[in-house]
């Protein structure tokens, strides 16, 4: 049984995972905060990224919509920052993580890059009233990650 | 602020005529070289977009004001006015067909600064009330507290406290006797918080001390891009207040251009004195570090790539070998634009362009530049080094359906430290 608990653990454990679990798992860490979008595109990717059968050009298509969501949702320089929306943004990045094509990977990997955008739009979310949320979500993903190495 | 009025805007454009100013409108030749220089006339072809022509009104009112041949003229009724409604019409040309790139400048046979006169004539434009409403707003909010996006302190410490889980270092506030004082644009908190990961990462690595103050983070200068000193000066002043309470030794401006040019240029002249600290670009910060052996890097990236000069640091701050020379730390297939450094092309979103969405059609077309340059080259990623130019590229290569990852410098050389092994104690 897998029990994490820490971010040393957390990081451990993805890195160990293979290509395809890795966008896996990071789909559901993007389906945790996915509310925050509505945003078809996001769940196209988070689907593409699910299917460990998702070929080369699916992927493709499915990286272009979810950066062309980051595209309409980032704040303009010089515009009044709406940390609501911006969570948006931080969304649409974790997004394109999981369907990001092999070349462009970074060494971090998907679902890390996932999971801290994820967080990103959830500190987002509440960044206004200077609430934890950020602790909260990163207590989920750990839940979600053991439930997926459990599974 | 003073209500903005016509008046207002002209008496503000006469006290701008100063003694370059004068000598540079005597010794334009009308020659058009600076039209081909602007990606807003070469983007367009419209006349109205040669920069000499964005400062016409002001031309006319040193002609009127300062000249005997304009004295007579308007003496006699010869020479119309500068009114309202002109002013209102050269909104479009000075603000958004202009994003203060200096290309025009550079190119001048007689040496014009022209981007120097945008700069003047933009302070009239504001005074009589004809600056565009995203720029108002940004400079409105920069003054009330502090960002020009409206980014407050728990903002930053909420990104700053991401990045220290992310990362495992810590990001340091109000450290007094820090030797470098980091400062972020917004664009930085808001859309690319790895930026801050990354500075911390290096700074751990080179094992120097560096911090951020909670009263003078944003290194965004509202003033500058709308043309308003008193703001300019007023955002400046906030930084070196900062600075001298808690003793350091240099000010870091971020991968933000104008910012650059706000604080490292034009700073010392709008506050008055010397800075008691250095001020240098993040990118001078790491090619020091390299120098000093203190940048440590491993592994080479071997996707073939290119850099987009930021046109404030080449064109006004003259750095333009230290991120090649960063790059080559890291990069092993570097191509460079066809037009690269001291004449590389503007992104098109410079100079407060970005924060106006008047000119959001417009700055699309600029773009198309860019467009050729990249084309020409084929390149797998665009590096560059200021978080403007980022957003504008990013959004440009979208709606140009290319797909061409943009990475900040700063980012892609702390993805090359090499790590250091930690003993355990």
């Amino acid at each position: 049984m897998t029990e994490i608990t820490n971010e040393t653990q957390f990081r451990e454990a993805l890195k160990g995972l293979s290509l395809s679990d890795q966008r896996e798992v990071g789909a559901r860490f993007v389906e945790h905060v996915a509310s925050m979008a509505d945003d078809e595109r996001i769940a196209f990717a988070t689907r593409v990224a699910s299917n460990k059968n998702a070929a080369v050009d699916e992927l493709a298509a499915a990286y272009k919509s979810a950066k062309a969501a980051a595209m309409d949702c980032y704040t303009r320089c010089g515009a009044d920052a709406d940390w609501s929306e911006q969570a948006g943004y931080f969304v649409a990045r974790a997004a394109s993580a999981i369907v990001v094509p092999e070349k462009d990977i970074g060494s971090d990997g998907p679902a890390w890059t996932a999971a801290m955008n994820g967080r990103m739009a959830r500190t987002c979310a509440i960044i206004d009233n200077n609430a934890d949320a950020e602790s909260q979500e990163t207590g989920q993903q750990y839940r979600i990650l053991e439930d997926y190495l459990n599974s | 602020m003073s209500e903005a009025t016509l008046e207002r805007g002209l008496r503000a454009l006469k006290e701008q005529i100063d003694t370059p100013i004068a000598s540079f409108f005597s010794s334009c030749t009308h020659c058009g070289m600076c039209a081909t220089a602007c990606l807003f006339y070469t983007e367009t072809e419209n006349p109205a977009y040669t920069p000499i022509n964005k400062v016409e009104p002001m031309r006319r009112v040193w002609e009127q004001e300062y000249t005997l041949i304009g004295r007579v003229k308007k003496a006699l009724g010869l020479s119309k006015p500068v009114t309202d409604e002109e002013l209102e019409e050269w909104k479009e040309y000075a603000y958004n067909a202009c994003s203060l790139c200096g290309r025009c400048t550079v190119v001048c046979p007689v040496g014009n600064d022209i981007t120097y006169m945008i700069r003047k004539m933009r302070e009239g434009m504001a005074a009589s009330g004809h600056a565009p409403e995203g720029l108002v707003g940004a400079s409105t909010r920069a003054i009330q507290t502090g960002s020009p996006m409206g980014v407050k302190l728990p903002a930053l410490q909420a990104q700053a406290r991401h990045a220290e889980k992310d990362i495992g270092i810590e990001i340091p506030f109000d450290v007094e006797g820090a030797e470098y004082m980091m400062l972020m644009s917004s664009m930085e908190i808001m859309n690319y918080p790895e930026y801050m990961q990354a500075v911390a990462k290096i700074f751990e690595q080179a094992g120097k001390s560096w911090t951020i103050s909670s009263e003078a983070f944003e290194a965004t200068n509202s003033g500058i891009q709308i043309g308003s000193s008193d703001i300019a000066r007023e955002l400046v002043s906030r930084i070196v207040n900062a600075a001298e309470k808690l003793k350091v030794s240099t000010v870091i401006s971020p991968e933000c251009g104008h910012a650059y040019t706000a604080i490292r240029w034009d700073g010392p002249n709008l506050v008055g004195r010397p800075f008691p600290f250095k001020v240098r670009h993040i990118l001078e910060v790491l090619d020091e570090f390299r120098e000093q052996g203190l940048l440590k890097t491993e592994g080479f990236e071997e996707a073939k790539m290119t850099f987009h000069d930021p046109c404030q640091l080449v064109r006004r701050g003259g750095v333009i070998e230290q991120p090649r020379t960063l790059l080559n730390m890291v990069a092993s297939n570097f191509v460079e634009m066809s037009d690269h450094g001291m004449m590389n092309w503007c992104c098109g979103a410079g100079g407060g362009v970005s924060a106006n969405e008047d000119a959001e059609e417009l700055k699309m077309k600029a773009f198309k530049r860019k467009k050729h340059q990249l084309d020409e080259l084929n390149v797998d990623t665009l590096v560059t080094a200021c978080a403007n130019c980022r957003i504008q590229i990013e959004e440009g290569l979208e709606e140009n359906e290319m797909d061409i990852p943009v990475v900040g410098l700063t980012e892609m050389l702390a993805e090359h430290l090499v790590e250091e092994k930690k003993t355990e104690g």
